[in-house]
């Protein structure tokens, strides 16, 4: 879920009006946000210190990066207030193209790496700090959640003065290239920037064994930047004031890289900027042609069936009024009979099925149209066969005197394996566990249960304790080559704790769960020999008790005799 | 405590004393014993527990010198000494040689020598001819029935001590012949110094004893009702003894339930109230199931490495069922028949294919899906997995509550009133508000905040109509809701706790004394 901060006077100015805390919680939802912070500071919403103040808020649509910036997010609620679905002018479409002062020319060598680029200047203006702020902002947003931590969209910003039109994107070597990156002072190579730039660092995972890499240069040869690990210090050092900036994406998704380009052009002209679009000549043609001007519109119209709507929302609703509730959520549609037909906004691309047109049908008509209905359809309802004979046996052992325990099902290879001394190959690893105490799933309650008991060594004995609870371990008959059991353990330690008394516990529970059973020897190493037994139920084994090994005790610290048993009762429902 | 709390509160041991004695009256074991019939260990406790009271208290300290009888000396009183059995045996089978004496008597040749000795020093034999030893005078001397008597009267005691204080100046002499300090297992006498404590009742104690009268207790009622006064009716006869209830009663550790367990259980309960039937399923899943099946992408930045956990080994399952996997596959990559557009990729067969610990409890959502009966309502509380730092708000183990409602008829106003229902019957919520929400799985999709009583605004859930994009590649036709309940903040509420680690504490001591209220 992608937070932001949004500059107080700019969000406000972008609103059209000031809202005080309460009054933007209620407005939030409607663009699926959350008021995260907002520190007045002692001043009023709106007032002259606004400009130094930030809101915090919490975007949690993660299919609408249109909402991860000032611009976008203040849009959504200007026009859930009323205002007009806003017109961009200045995007091209199939066979509608934009006249494009300065081209990008693409050569085929980036194909194979990072194909895509999109690109516009943005002029009018000189950038202010807050809009560079922002900028700086829906790029981190942007390419982190949306572009999938650069991999499928990344994004630069230039100074257009400094550039000899037309710049080129190709791969290179990446040790025949040097240049300045940003924040440094000497030329490195690629591959050196690789290693001592902070985001050579961060990103270089993105061109791992990549033989050429990215590069954006201009007519005369100058890096602007090496897409998408970091800027030149000259091109690509972009400050307050500056004006005429160039905004390039370069990524893997021609969708996602045309869809950045889109938002990020809206949010400039949203707040004031003029936009200049930028050709791209790829060297192929691409899903839009061999020649794209930028900011470029390619989202399809999207057909919804009125009475589909209405059913969803469980509300009678006529095509005029979804036409109308859909220009409340910034969504320009147009009524075919019973049929409408809606246009996804500039910036946005989440309209994948018809249903996603339906929920901005219901924002536009807010949560308030919609009361609650008391379901009609009957159904029976159960538990689960496993949660029943749960309950079952925990009865028994709460009347057998044992107390109920809730364990974690993730564990280290220490307790769960070396500890009980079992074969590690039966219990199942996790390839990348966070830390080592949580790297293997328990493959039996045992060991939860003398986890229990080597923490407890000053609780009042007798210590008498089990878990019905799931494990899970390896099977090579199953699909997973996994098997989960829902299964019964019990432990009891005191002075006393003997084989008799497992075995009493075991006569006790399987007399009252009406079970047939006998036991067989048995020379599970977790107990001592000839004081165990198998557990027999219809010719197979179904669990195991007896007198813990002192061997096991003393792995685990454990002081004071100990028997247990754990039963498969997943076999018994 | 008043004289008469104080009287009532009196054990029949103490009772007897203070109904007994007067100020002025020294007290010791001996006295006791003797006038009450006290064994040494109930003097003791009557002291003890009198003292702690106030009732008496010590009025000095005497050392006595005290003998006794040594398991030997218990022997000789019985059988005989050496003396006394080789005097008998010359009195009654004539002179004989000492060794033959030793052989009959079974005695020592030393024992034997030293007898004769002593008897001869005291002229009751003699050596006579033939080295035979016989009578002289024949008659035991003093000293012997000195020895006879101090035997004698130790091994009728109960614990075979005698008082230095109770000897007559001949027993005096007579027990150092036969009495050692140290070494003692030759000796008939062990001697030893005793400390023995004088009591006296204190100046409140008249005031306890006129209470005791008055209340007529004697220290002479019933204790502990026995079978055997039942059998015989003894007890018709007696009065009962009054217990002090105030006193703090042994602790017991009885079997339990885990109240957390309890917790999840009451839940569990409520759903299937509102006919929901309970699924449940594998620890291990498929990158299919778990996340393919719910629509989201596989690029999606939720099911990156840094967010589930992947197996080492095995690292895939053997197979997809089908014809699930290709209608998936379809809707991921162009939306296949579910009238989608899809999310225009290449879907990866090999990937979804990968083992992974659950994630969401959403996947038993999915796999319900394909064997739904329309009308049917399913709920799991199902144990999912999170690559999360552990704290008192992350966990990396959880349990997740959720499910779904497949009907012909299901529809947004019908979602919200489930959600109404969960928050007034499950969560005890008054009031009830619903925003719009986003699940990659659910469109459209809401999210539920109650206002509960104690903790405020919060929000309980998510829920949705699932995407014909999760439903349709699964075979299901009609709509389905879907929903999602966090019931922790609940649980560590009804607990009494504010750290999720403690929902799974394995300390025993904590989870026997933690109690839970809720209502639910």
């Amino acid at each position: 879920m992608p937070k932001i901060e949004v500059n107080e006077r700019q969000f406000f100015d972008l609103l059209g009006r000031v809202r005080d805390a309460a009054s933007l919680e209620e407005v939030l939802p409607g663009a699926k946000a959350e008021l995260d912070g907002w520190d007045l500071a002692g001043g009023k919403p709106g007032d002259s210190g606004a400009s130094e103040r930030v809101i915090k808020i919490e975007l949690n649509d993660t299919n609408r990066p249109d909402l991860w910036s000032t611009a976008g997010l203040a849009r959504q609620l200007r026009v859930l207030d009323g205002a007009p679905v806003p017109e961009y002018s200045f995007f091209s479409r199939e066979g509608d193209e934009r006249a494009a002062k300065y081209t990008v020319k693409v050569e085929s060598s980036v194909a194979k790496v990072r194909p895509y680029m999109a690109a516009f200047v943005i002029s009018g203006k000189p950038i202010s700090d807050a809009m560079l702020r922002d900028a700086i902002q829906t790029q981190e947003k942007l390419c982190w959640n949306f572009g999938r931590k650069r991999r499928s969209v990344s994004m630069g910003l230039y100074r257009t003065a400094l550039i000899s039109w037309p710049v080129a994107y190709k791969a290179v070597d990446p040790d025949s290239v040097s240049f300045v990156p940003l924040g440094m002072d000497a030329p490195l190579t690629l591959r050196r920037a690789l290693a001592a730039h902070p985001k050579g660092k961060e990103y270089g995972f993105i061109l791992e064994g990549e033989p050429s890499h990215p590069l954006l240069v201009d007519a005369t040869g100058k890096v602007l930047s090496y897409p998408p690990i970091i800027n030149s210090n000259d091109l690509g050092a972009v400050q307050v004031g500056d004006s005429d900036l160039l905004v390039e994406l370069t990524g893997t998704d021609l969708q996602a890289v045309t869809l950045s380009a889109s938002i990020v052009a809206c949010d400039f002209a949203d707040a004031g900027y003029e936009i200049q679009p930028v050709a791209i000549e790829y060297p192929e043609p691409t899903a839009f042609g061999r020649r794209v001007v930028f900011p470029y519109y390619f989202q399809k119209p999207v057909a919804l069936d009125s009475s589909r709507a209405s059913k969803l929302l469980g509300k009678s609703l006529s095509p005029d009024a979804i036409l109308e509730a859909l220009a409340k959520a910034g969504v320009t549609a147009d009524v075919h009979g019973q049929f409408i037909q809606a246009f996804p906004p500039e910036y946005r691309n989440d309209f994948l099925h018809a249903v996603d047109v339906v929920e901005d049908v219901m924002i536009g008509r807010g949560m308030a149209d919609f009361p609650p209905e008391r379901p009609r359809d009957f159904t029976i309802g159960r538990l689960h066969p496993n949660e029943k004979i749960s309950r079952k046996a925990k009865n028994l052992m709460v009347g057998l005197g044992y107390q109920e325990m809730i364990y974690n099902y993730l564990g280290s290879g220490r307790d769960y394996v070396e500890r009980m001394g079992v074969d590690p190959e039966g219990v199942v690893r996790i390839s990348n566990p966070m830390t080592e105490s949580v790297e293997y799933v328990r493959p039996s309650i045992l060991p939860s249960l003398l986890g229990s008991e080597a923490a407890s060594a000053r609780a009042p004995y007798p210590h008498r304790i089990f878990e019905t609870g799931k494990v899970a371990f390896r099977d090579s008959s199953e699909n997973y080559g996994v098997a989960t059991r829902q299964r019964l353990g019990f432990l009891a330690a005191h002075a006393e704790a003997n084989y008799n008394e497992a075995a009493s516990v075991v006569a006790a529970l399987f007399y009252y769960l009406g079970e047939d059973w006998s036991i067989e020897e048995s020379d599970d190493g977790r107990f001592i020999p000839g004081r165990q037994a198998r557990l027999m139920r219809k010719g197979t084994s179904v669990g195991v008790f007896g007198e813990l090994h002192p061997r096991v005790l003393e792995n685990w610290g454990v002081t004071v005799p100990a028997v247990a048993g754990e039963i498969d009762i997943e076999s018994f429902a | 405590m008043d004289a008469r709390a104080l009287a009532k509160s009196l054990h029949p041991l103490e009772t007897k004393v203070l109904l007994r004695y007067g100020p002025g009256d020294e007290l010791g074991n001996a006295r006791l014993a003797a006038e009450l019939g006290y064994k040494e260990g109930q003097s003791n406790q009557a002291f003890s527990w009198l003292g702690a009271k106030g009732l008496v208290e010590e009025a000095g300290r005497t050392t006595r010198v005290v003998y006794e009888l040594t398991p030997l000396g218990r022997e000789l009183a019985e059988k005989g000494t050496g003396e006394e059995r080789l005097l008998r045996r010359v009195a009654e089978n004539g002179p004989a040689a000492l060794p033959e004496l030793a052989a009959a008597l079974g005695l020592e040749q030393k024992d034997i020598g030293s007898a004769f000795g002593q008897l001869s020093k005291e002229g009751i034999l003699a050596m006579g001819e033939g080295k035979k030893a016989t009578l002289a005078s024949g008659k035991a001397s003093p000293r012997m029935e000195a020895v006879r008597a101090l035997l004698e009267r130790a091994a009728k005691t109960v614990d075979g001590i005698l008082g230095d204080e109770s000897l007559s100046a001949p027993e005096r002499e007579a027990m150092a012949g036969i009495a050692r300090k140290r070494g003692a297992g030759d000796s008939a006498f062990r001697a030893a110094e005793r400390e023995t404590i004088v009591y006296r009742l204190s100046a409140n104690a008249p005031e306890a004893a006129a209470a005791l009268r008055e209340l007529g207790v004697t220290g002479d009622e019933i204790g502990a009702l026995t079978a055997a006064m039942l059998e015989s009716g003894s007890w018709k006869d007696g009065t009962f003894r009054p217990y002090n209830v105030g006193v703090q009663p042994a602790r017991l550790m009885p079997g339990r339930l885990n109240p957390y367990g309890e917790f999840l259980a009451s839940v569990k309960d409520k759903l299937v109230s509102l006919g929901f039937e309970e699924f449940d399923g594998s620890l291990v899943e498929t990158e299919f199931w778990n996340s393919d099946a719910l629509f989201m992408p596989q690029f999606h930045s939720a099911r990156d490495i840094h967010d589930v956990y992947r197996l080492a080994e095995p690292t895939s399952a053997k197979f997809i069922e089908e014809p699930y996997l290709s209608q998936v596959a379809s809707a991921h990559e162009n939306g296949g028949a579910t009238g989608s557009r899809g999310w225009s990729y290449a879907f990866d067969r090999e990937f979804t294919k990968r083992l992974i610990l659950r994630s969401q409890g959403t996947v038993l959502s999915a796999r319900a899906l394909t064997r739904a009966a329309v009308p049917s309502k399913y709920f799991g509380i199902a144990r999912c997995f999170r690559y999360d730092k552990v704290d008192a708000t992350h966990l990396s183990d959880f349990y997740q509550t959720e499910g779904i409602v497949v009907g012909e008829d299901v529809n947004l106003r019908t979602l919200l009133g489930f959600l109404e229902m969960f928050a007034r019957e499950v969560a005890g919520a008054k009031e009830v508000k619903y925003v719009p929400g986003y699940f990659p799985f659910t469109e459209p999709s809401v999210e539920v905040h109650i206002k509960h009583p104690v903790l405020g605004w919060f929000e309980l859930g998510g829920a949705g109509i699932f995407r014909p994009e999760v439903t349709e590649p699964l075979g299901v036709k009609v709509p389905v809701l879907a929903w999602g309940m966090g019931i922790d903040r609940m649980a560590l509420m009804a607990l009494g706790l504010n750290d999720l680690r403690e929902l799974f504490s394995d300390d025993v001591e904590a989870v026997r004394l933690r109690r839970a209220s809720f209502s639910v």
